[in-house]
């Protein structure tokens, strides 16, 4: 079946190019959504922009490291308190946000004394934090700062500190997805091979591209600490600015999200020699095939098998047992990018679901040709969806279930349809064997949530149908 | 309680000083940036869609607060900004935007275009674009009106607070029109809570007095239907915001949230203006009612004398037995923190430091709300104009005791790393359930809100096993 054109989209027919139905036996060399597109002004698109990219998907998620943004304070206020990402240090990086509170003055004049100022005056109120990201915006960046030369000037004034500097106002790129690349290609060019990590191990990797989302990173720690895995850094997920100064150190690359943070797996390969090693840490069976391939990597394949059994025995009956009661439910994915196609096979598999629409804000024609492989015929792959192609395609669908953000969330409980944070979980972590079971949980307690079903009763109604009956044992 | 403060009494005047944080540089706003409170008032108008004109994120996540805050998703646009637009100007940008809503749309009918910092440097004429728009729309839709008000909110500018008036007032600016008197009175509440919008209809209601409540945001708790009908937005009408300029009177209960729009009805369409000031405690809802009475001839009616003595009463179980010396903080709106200060008088809670955004400093200064404060004070009040968080946060991690802070939730882990109890007020308060529909003006609102003070108290003593014996008798 061919690309769609939705009643919605009769005004804006090259909307047609990103929306694909798949038929039967076609794969994405006859049919791929254009994705990494401008958006059409007025459309009502879900995207963020590129500063956002970088400050609060990969350089905020640090636990000791000022983000100085230098612009106006919106941008401050906009990029904090919008993530669940906890340290294991207080959540410095959740609590705390940096603006130049850029004013009329500066835009005439210049912000560069300003951001002196600022980020001098950040280091003297916390004085045992050393690190620093500074973030241009787009006012600062249409004026022209050079804030790399205040940066260098701050660290010539201030020798125990380390500031990075990433320059990627709002308007660069058509989404968040240039903020990543910004961040990851500045970050391996000007400080990747700046400090010598301590070995502790003699097998050691970078994991890269989690953060931490609920506690990601720190459950799959669990993992690498008993395979005996020394992780050199992590890209970002309860990270420090150090540990991702030594990342040339290790000896492989083991990368999750591959859109966010694949550019500095390909670079560390490219200057250092490093490999990449993709995996997927959703889903029992692709958290078991990640943890096989990384042991057979290092060679200690029956830690890794003794470690997958352990899990399957604590956690798999308990998967099983919301498999059994969420076989052929029906589910929607509208987030960023890859979590399509590292979801669409894991839910099936693992848990029977049908995911039979999917939506992506930023990711790119790769991350389409992924989802269209792994995911089902009959579902639609949608670049850059709208909120009334949503309601279109909800229509068409009838999911049981949307992955989405809150605010998408809110949407459509009044079309009373439940959805999960797909973005920051409902109660996570959902990555490993445990997540995967917090995953099913939440599923499965949208999906029967007793109040959606009271929605669609009109009292007035003298014969209302009999609501379903949620099973509320222990699983 | 807590300890007494029973030390000798300096023999000195009680002080209350104006200062401006002395910092460049922020660290955690109270306030989000003009464009952010543009879209506030614009989500207010039914059949309107705000049109950002900047990047992506400007809109993306404005949408994220107001969802965070009312639990509801609201609507608004953006022109999505980018690189080329930075280079060759972004009107073209505003051009499609506005001619794919009206075509995707058929119902919208005021979109109010709102420019970011990025834009105003840019330099995007939004006036001469407006004139280009009107021509295509004429063309492509005869007989269709769509309002498009032009909102300069540069993010270098103000803050949300500056953003909500600049776009209340060039929604009214746009669509105001002179006609036959309606006999009814414009009231402009600023920046609240649907929990207050309904209380202010229901008092007028009470007094028979016929009223407009700008905007009548009731709405934005909307419910799960049946039908599955989205109710989630506005109710002011654009006839509403027309006669506007036909109104008897405008009511302005926020002097920096309304009081741009009140004045230009007045001067530009004869509409008198009677600024009060925001109704929070009970003598600030005496002199607003009173107003309203002077205004329209009609009397205050007993069912509010009645509401006013069962808040009296409550207030009065609370104020010298839990409340008295105890020491506050409060931050947010300059309208909303000044109006609560006195509150906290009214109930013997003392109000010795107040955070105010924004750098409207030289304006403050002659708020006519401080020389109150400090004819009233018998206590010291610092008052920090231009505040971030970190001016409280600094001030008790140095020694400062406080024994309740008031503000939004922006400020949360203030109260949770010090262990000071907190009560959510003002915007946004997502990290406590279902505020946005309760009142804090009025009568009502003041009844609930010390209610509130105190039972966070009494639970505060509890978990902290403070004297919480005390209410073993009460």
């Amino acid at each position: 079946m061919p690309m769609v054109l939705l009643k919605c989209d009769s005004d804006i027919p090259e909307r047609q190019k990103h929306i694909y139905l798949k038929g039967p036996n076609e794969d994405s060399t006859e049919f791929l959504p254009v994705a990494n597109a401008p958006t059409i002004p007025g459309t009502l698109s879900e995207r963020g922009c590129a500063f956002c990219g970088a400050k609060l998907v990969i350089g905020g998620v640090l636990k000791d490291t000022i983000q100085m943004i230098h612009g106006p304070l919106g941008c401050a206020y906009d990029t904090w308190h919008t993530k669940r990402y906890p340290t294991d240090n207080g959540h410095f990086n959740m609590k705390y946000v940096w603006s130049t509170d850029m004013k009329e003055s500066h835009v005439v004049f210049g912000g560069e004394k300003r951001l002196e100022q600022s980020m001098h005056e950040a280091f003297d109120e916390m004085p045992e934090i050393k690190r620093m990201i500074v973030y241009t915006t787009c006012p600062t960046a249409l004026i022209g700062d050079d804030v790399k030369a205040v940066a260098r000037k701050v660290m010539k004034d201030r020798p125990d500190v380390d500031v990075f500097t990433v320059e990627c106002p709002g308007f660069a790129g058509v989404s968040q997805s240039k903020g990543h690349h910004v961040l990851n290609i500045g970050w391996i060019n000007e400080k990747v091979a700046t400090l010598e990590p301590e070995i502790t191990s003699e097998y050691t990797m970078n994991f890269i591209g989690d953060f931490n989302i609920q506690g990601d990173t720190q459950l799959l720690q669990t993992y690498w600490d008993r395979l005996g895995i020394q992780v050199i850094a992590h890209f970002t997920g309860n990270g420090t600015y150090d540990a991702l100064r030594g990342m040339h150190r290790a000896q492989l690359n083991v990368v999750n999200c591959a859109r966010s943070s694949g550019y500095i797996a390909n670079e560390l390969k490219k200057q250092y020699g490093i490999p990449r090693l993709d995996i997927d840490s959703w889903g029992f069976n692709y958290m078991a095939e990640g943890i096989r391939k990384i042991c057979a990597f290092f060679g200690i394949e029956e830690k890794g098998e003794a470690l997958i059994a352990d899990e399957y025995t604590k956690w798999k009956p308990k998967l099983d047992w919301y498999k059994e009661r969420l076989q052929g439910k029906k589910m929607a994915i509208w987030t960023g990018g890859p979590r399509l196609w590292h979801w669409t096979k894991s839910v099936e598999d693992d848990l029977g679901i049908q995911v039979v629409a999917m939506s992506s804000k930023f990711g790119h024609e790769e991350d389409f040709e992924k989802v269209i492989a792994r995911g089902q015929e009959g579902t639609y792959y949608i670049d850059d969806g709208n909120e009334l192609e949503f309601f279109e395609i909800l229509d068409l669908v009838k999911p049981d279930v949307v992955f989405t953000g809150p605010r998408v969330g809110e949407l459509i409980k009044k079309l009373h349809i439940p959805y999960v944070n797909g973005h920051g979980y409902h109660n996570g972590p959902y990555m490993g064997f445990e997540g995967f079971v917090n995953l099913a949980r939440d599923t499965y307690n949208a999906v029967y949530n007793p109040l959606r079903h009271l929605a669609g009763v009109d009292i007035r109604d003298a014969n209302p149908v009999a609501l379903p009956v949620k099973i509320r044992e222990a699983a | 309680m807590s300890d007494c403060n029973c030390e000798v009494a300096e023999n000195k005047p009680a002080e209350v000083k104006l200062v401006p944080r002395e910092r460049a540089g922020i660290i955690n706003p109270m306030y989000d940036c003009q464009p952010a409170g543009a879209q506030y008032a614009g989500i207010g108008v039914k059949d309107c869609i705000p049109l950002v004109h900047g990047g992506q994120g400007c809109t993306m996540f404005v949408r994220l607060l107001f969802a965070q805050h009312f639990k509801e998703n609201f609507d608004v646009a953006s022109t999505s900004l980018h690189e080329d637009s930075a280079v060759f100007g972004g009107v073209k940008r505003v051009e499609q935007g506005v001619m794919v809503l009206a075509q995707r749309y058929p119902n919208l009918r005021v979109i109010p275009i709102i420019t970011t910092c990025s834009t105003e440097i840019i330099g995007d004429d939004i006036e001469g674009t407006i004139r280009l728009c009107q021509r295509a729309l004429a063309e492509a839709f005869p007989g269709r009106t769509i309002h498009l008000a032009p909102v300069h909110t540069p993010s270098f500018k103000g803050s949300h607070v500056s953003g909500y008036a600049e776009c209340m007032k060039s929604m009214v600016k746009t669509i105001a029109k002179k006609g036959e008197p309606t006999g009814k009175l414009n009231v402009f509440p600023g920046w609240v809570n649907p929990g207050d919008v309904m209380l202010l209809k229901e008092y007028l209601s009470k007094m028979e007095v016929d009223a407009t409540v700008f905007m009548d945001t009731e709405d934005f708790d909307s419910p799960m239907l049946p039908g599955k009908t989205i109710e989630t937005h506005g109710r002011t009408t654009v006839e509403d915001i027309e006669d506007s300029a036909n109104a008897i009177g405008s009511l302005s209960l926020a002097r920096y949230e309304s009081g741009s729009t009140t004045k230009l009805l007045a001067d530009q369409f004869s509409v008198p203006d009677y600024p009060v000031d925001t109704p929070y405690g009970i003598a600030n809802t005496d002199a607003m009612l009173r107003k309203i009475s002077e205004i329209t001839g009609k009397p205050i009616p007993e069912s509010l004398v009645r509401e006013r003595g069962i808040a009296l009463d409550a207030l009065a179980d609370l104020a010298h037995m839990f409340f008295a010396n105890k020491k506050v903080a409060i931050f947010g709106h300059p309208d909303l923190v000044f109006g609560l200060a006195k509150f906290c008088m009214e109930v013997e809670l003392e109000p010795v430091l107040l955070l105010i955004g924004d750098d409207q400093g030289n304006k403050y200064k002659k708020d006519p709300r401080i020389a109150e404060l400090k004819a009233a004070a018998d206590f010291d009040i610092e008052i920090v104009h231009n505040a971030d968080l970190w001016e409280l946060e600094t001030r008790i991690k140095k020694g400062l005791k406080l024994d309740l802070i008031m503000g939004h939730s922006k400020g949360r882990y203030v109260a949770i790393d010090a262990n000071i109890p907190m009560v959510r007020v003002g915007f946004p308060t997502f990290d406590r359930a279902g505020l946005y529909r309760k009142p804090t003006m009025g009568y009502k609102g003041a009844m609930e809100l010390a209610e509130t003070i105190a039972n966070t108290i009494f639970a505060h003593m509890e978990y902290t096993r403070n004297k919480e014996w005390i209410l073993n008798t009460w």
